[in-house]
């Protein structure tokens, strides 16, 4: 079900898939090895330290500041109705970084580098099944978290 | 150790090149390498395939380019790591040399862009990037080097006019070049209105696929002295690094860190410093690609790239480097596998003392950057001419 | 069987009377606060209430006419705030009336589709949009048997019926990524005022088709519902269910 992520998927299973059940649910989730503790955005199985392959979930704020962005006006395949877009790098607090979209509080040509700003998660609404993703907008927007359901 | 010299070069036509199959493009390329090596094909003991397979219909085209070019039985493989897949490609001929296992290889960059739909080749090219985190968002090869530019200009205050002062000067010289893509030289205004493709991009500050071949002929040092005499270019700064596939883990993004690293093994092993670079080919897929490369090879400080050209200074007698003066993937056209091939084919040429209008002045050690994707491969290798 | 409904905020139109009624009574005693809307029976609607305080939840009644949207998406604001929030939507408000197609008029139509089929519209849209941002909801339906089989001399209320089950089943697809359940009751005949209009001979009728020999009683619908507005059935949705003793099979 990591098919959910994005607005077009190109990865189906991962040893981290349950980060898109998790994403739906409004969590954003990174990753922390069990046996040496480093922790890092986007979550990953094996550890790039202490080669562990267990890991748990931790969840993160989603606040960080603006890396670096871009406008893309010219649209990749299937992403056609969505130019143009900008796709916004986030420092994370919590360690890690995150790619994604900057969204409606955050017009586009006011999108700076070293800008506070929070993650939200996000669904899609225009899609025929379910798909989930995230926006980059102005701190203090929030959202709301479902009751975590049973995983599997 | 001895050392390892291009005996021959050959280089076919970029473009849309719908007359011919990859292969055939080869056969262009490897022809003219043969010819101007001045030896037969029976004096071959390997080749080395350099091509990007995903864009090809026919699978394991290092195969079919080995029969077509009349080159079985012997030994033949393909090297890939994207757009530097031509100068790992020769990296792979030299180390099979240096381990004594064959003496004379040739290295065939081959590549076609555009076999596939249109509709396939836009699917391929929006799976560029890390598919699992950014691809799903839209990200473009364009995209991700315009997220550089926006940090270099944010952190030097590079403008958009230094950047596409790189296209304007790559469209002069691939003006002055028979086989680039691009014949004409354009303007500033002509740039600054065309359409934007990622911010701060615009149409002209991206190179364009291309269908096309380059050949070079490597051999061990007494081989080549015997086949080739002055002609040899010699083979003797080799750098490799690799970095992060994904943005979201580099340390920086005003430059790249594999370049840096391969150009300190490359200038250690050559016993040369940037102050000996004559002349260099520089991967400018993007503009701020070839402006990043200045600072990263040491041609200029760090962040100083926007000056260097804005100051003329890689032009041939501006006083700096003279770089991509067969105008650069922008001018000549991105056929990705080829690439590093046809870079090294214009180094040898400019060592050589063979380009004519485009003769940089007292050419003696030239160097090609030659970097994969964004960054996430880079091979620098440094040329000599004695 | 602990539903887990205590302390959840809950609408249900047409809660002064039959089926409606029962509903509030019953999710009330399940711990839950409920608001009803009503058209004219105020005072049934204020008995209603009390009953629902006297079990120890808030109630709240509202006169509206359910076919204006704006008045639905009012009642959700205000609910949200008085209540504290609103977790469950059950729509019931139905009116009949009854005619072969050929003396039908179209005031006749239109009334009935009007208050019936966009009346639930009107309320599954302005729940739907706190829902969807909540993560959570259960919607709940009532529909009718005459929605599946059809009934003489009434194309106008089974056309509402049938129409809000497919209407439900699409919500069903939009609302499922947002954790919201959204789900049919199809009751057949139910002991209420509405039943009492009918002749006997129709009750008769009806009581002959169905194998339980008996009829529901509002109570019995409302449990079903109150069923549906729980995490116990949390894994059903686009689901019509029949409470009909056996009338429809």
């Amino acid at each position: 079900m990591f098919s959910w992520f994005g607005r077009v998927s190109f990865v189906p299973y991962s040893k981290v898939q349950d980060f898109a059940l998790h994403l739906r649910n409004g969590y954003l989730m990174g990753s922390r090895c069990k046996a040496c503790g480093f922790q890092t955005f986007p979550p990953r199985a094996d550890c790039p330290e202490c080669m562990s392959g267990e890991f748990e979930f931790v969840e993160y704020t989603g606040k960080g500041t603006v890396w670096t962005y871009t406008r893309i006006d010219a649209a990749p395949t299937g992403f056609d109705d969505d130019v143009p877009f900008t796709c916004v790098v986030v420092e994370l607090e919590g360690g890690g970084r995150l790619l994604g979209w900057s969204g409606e509080t955050l017009p586009q040509d006011e999108v700076d580098i070293g800008m506070d700003v929070q993650v939200v998660p996000r669904i899609f609404e225009d899609t025929p099944d379910i798909r989930v993703f995230y926006t980059i907008e102005k701190p203090g927007t929030t959202w709301h978290k479902a009751p975590e359901p049973h995983l599997g | 150790m001895s050392r390892v010299g291009v005996i021959g070069i050959g280089h076919g036509r970029f473009g849309r090149r719908s007359d011919a199959t990859v292969q055939e493009l080869a056969f262009e390329a490897f022809r003219e390498a043969l010819t101007d090596a001045g030896i037969e094909r029976r004096e071959l003991d390997a080749s080395v395939i350099a091509a990007v397979p995903e864009y090809h219909k026919q699978r394991s085209v290092a195969g079919v380019v080995q029969e077509y070019l009349n080159l079985n039985p012997l030994p033949t493989w393909l090297t890939e790591v994207a757009c530097a897949s031509g100068s790992a490609a020769i990296r792979t001929a030299w180390m099979a040399i240096q381990s004594g296992l064959h003496e004379v290889v040739a290295v065939i960059g081959c590549q076609k862009m555009t076999e596939l739909a249109t509709a396939d080749i836009l699917a391929l090219m929006g799976r560029v990037g890390e598919v699992q985190w950014e691809s799903v968002f839209g990200t473009t090869f364009p995209g991700y080097y315009a997220m550089f530019a926006t940090r270099h200009m944010h952190d030097y205050g590079t403008t958009r006019e230094q950047l596409l002062q790189v296209a304007i000067k790559n469209h002069y010289y691939g003006a002055r070049n028979p086989n680039a893509l691009f014949q004409k030289e354009i303007t500033m205004e002509k740039a600054l209105a065309s359409d934007p493709v990622a911010s701060p991009f615009c149409v002209y500050d991206c190179c364009a696929n291309a269908d096309g071949a380059a050949c070079v002929i490597l051999a061990k040092e007494d081989k080549a002295r015997a086949m080739a005499g002055d002609q040899v270019v010699w083979l003797d700064g080799l750098g490799c690094a690799t970095a992060s596939m994904s943005v979201l883990r580099r340390p920086h993004l005003t430059g790249l860190p594999s370049a840096h690293e391969a150009a300190i093994q490359a200038y250690g092993q050559a016993g040369v410093t940037a102050r000996e670079i004559k002349v260099a080919e520089v991967h400018d897929c993007f503009t701020i690609a070839e402006l990043m490369a200045y600072e990263d090879l040491g041609f200029c400080e760090k962040g100083k790239g926007g000056k260097y050209i804005e100051d003329k200074l890689p032009y041939i007698g501006g006083g700096g480097v003279a770089v991509n003066v067969d105008g650069g993937l922008k001018a000549k056209g991105h056929p990705i596998g080829t690439t590093g091939v046809s870079m090294a084919y214009e180094i040898c040429r400019q060592l050589r003392g063979e380009c004519g209008e485009r003769q940089v002045p007292d050419a003696n050690v030239g160097l090609t950057h030659n970097v994969g994707g964004i960054g996430q491969y880079c091979f620098v290798h440094v040329f000599k001419n004695s | 069987m602990d539903l887990g409904l205590k302390g959840k905020g809950a609408i249900v139109t047409g809660g002064s009377l039959g089926i409606g009624a029962a509903i509030a009574r019953v999710l009330a005693r399940e711990g839950c606060n409920v608001a009803i809307n009503y058209r004219r029976h105020d005072t049934e609607a204020r008995k209603v209430v009390e009953d629902i305080e006297a079990l120890g939840a808030k109630g709240i009644a509202i006169q509206a006419d359910v076919s204006v949207y704006a008045d639905a998406e009012k009642m959700v604001r205000t609910v949200v705030e008085e209540l504290g929030r609103l977790d469950i939507m059950v729509c019931n408000a139905g009116i009949t009336w009854d005619g072969v197609v050929w003396k039908m008029t179209e005031e006749q139509w239109d009334q009935v589709i009007g208050v019936n089929l966009k009346g639930y519209f009107n309320y599954n849209k302005a729940a739907a949009l706190h829902f969807k941002e909540m993560k959570y909801g259960k919607i709940v339906n009532i529909s009718s048997i005459n929605g599946m089989r059809g009934k003489f001399a009434q194309a106008n209320y089974a056309a509402a019926k049938g129409g809000e089950i497919a209407m439900s089943k699409s919500l069903a697809k939009e609302l499922g990524r947002f954790n919201v359940n959204v789900n049919v009751v199809a009751p057949g005949l139910v002991l209420t005022d509405m039943m009492e209009n009918l002749a006997p001979e129709f009750q008769a009728t009806a009581l002959a088709e169905t194998v339980l020999g008996r009829f529901a009683t509002p109570e019995d619908c409302a449990n079903l519902v109150a069923f549906l507005c729980s995490d116990s059935s949390r894994h059903i949705t686009g689901e019509v269910i029949k409470i009909d003793g056996g009338q429809y099979i």
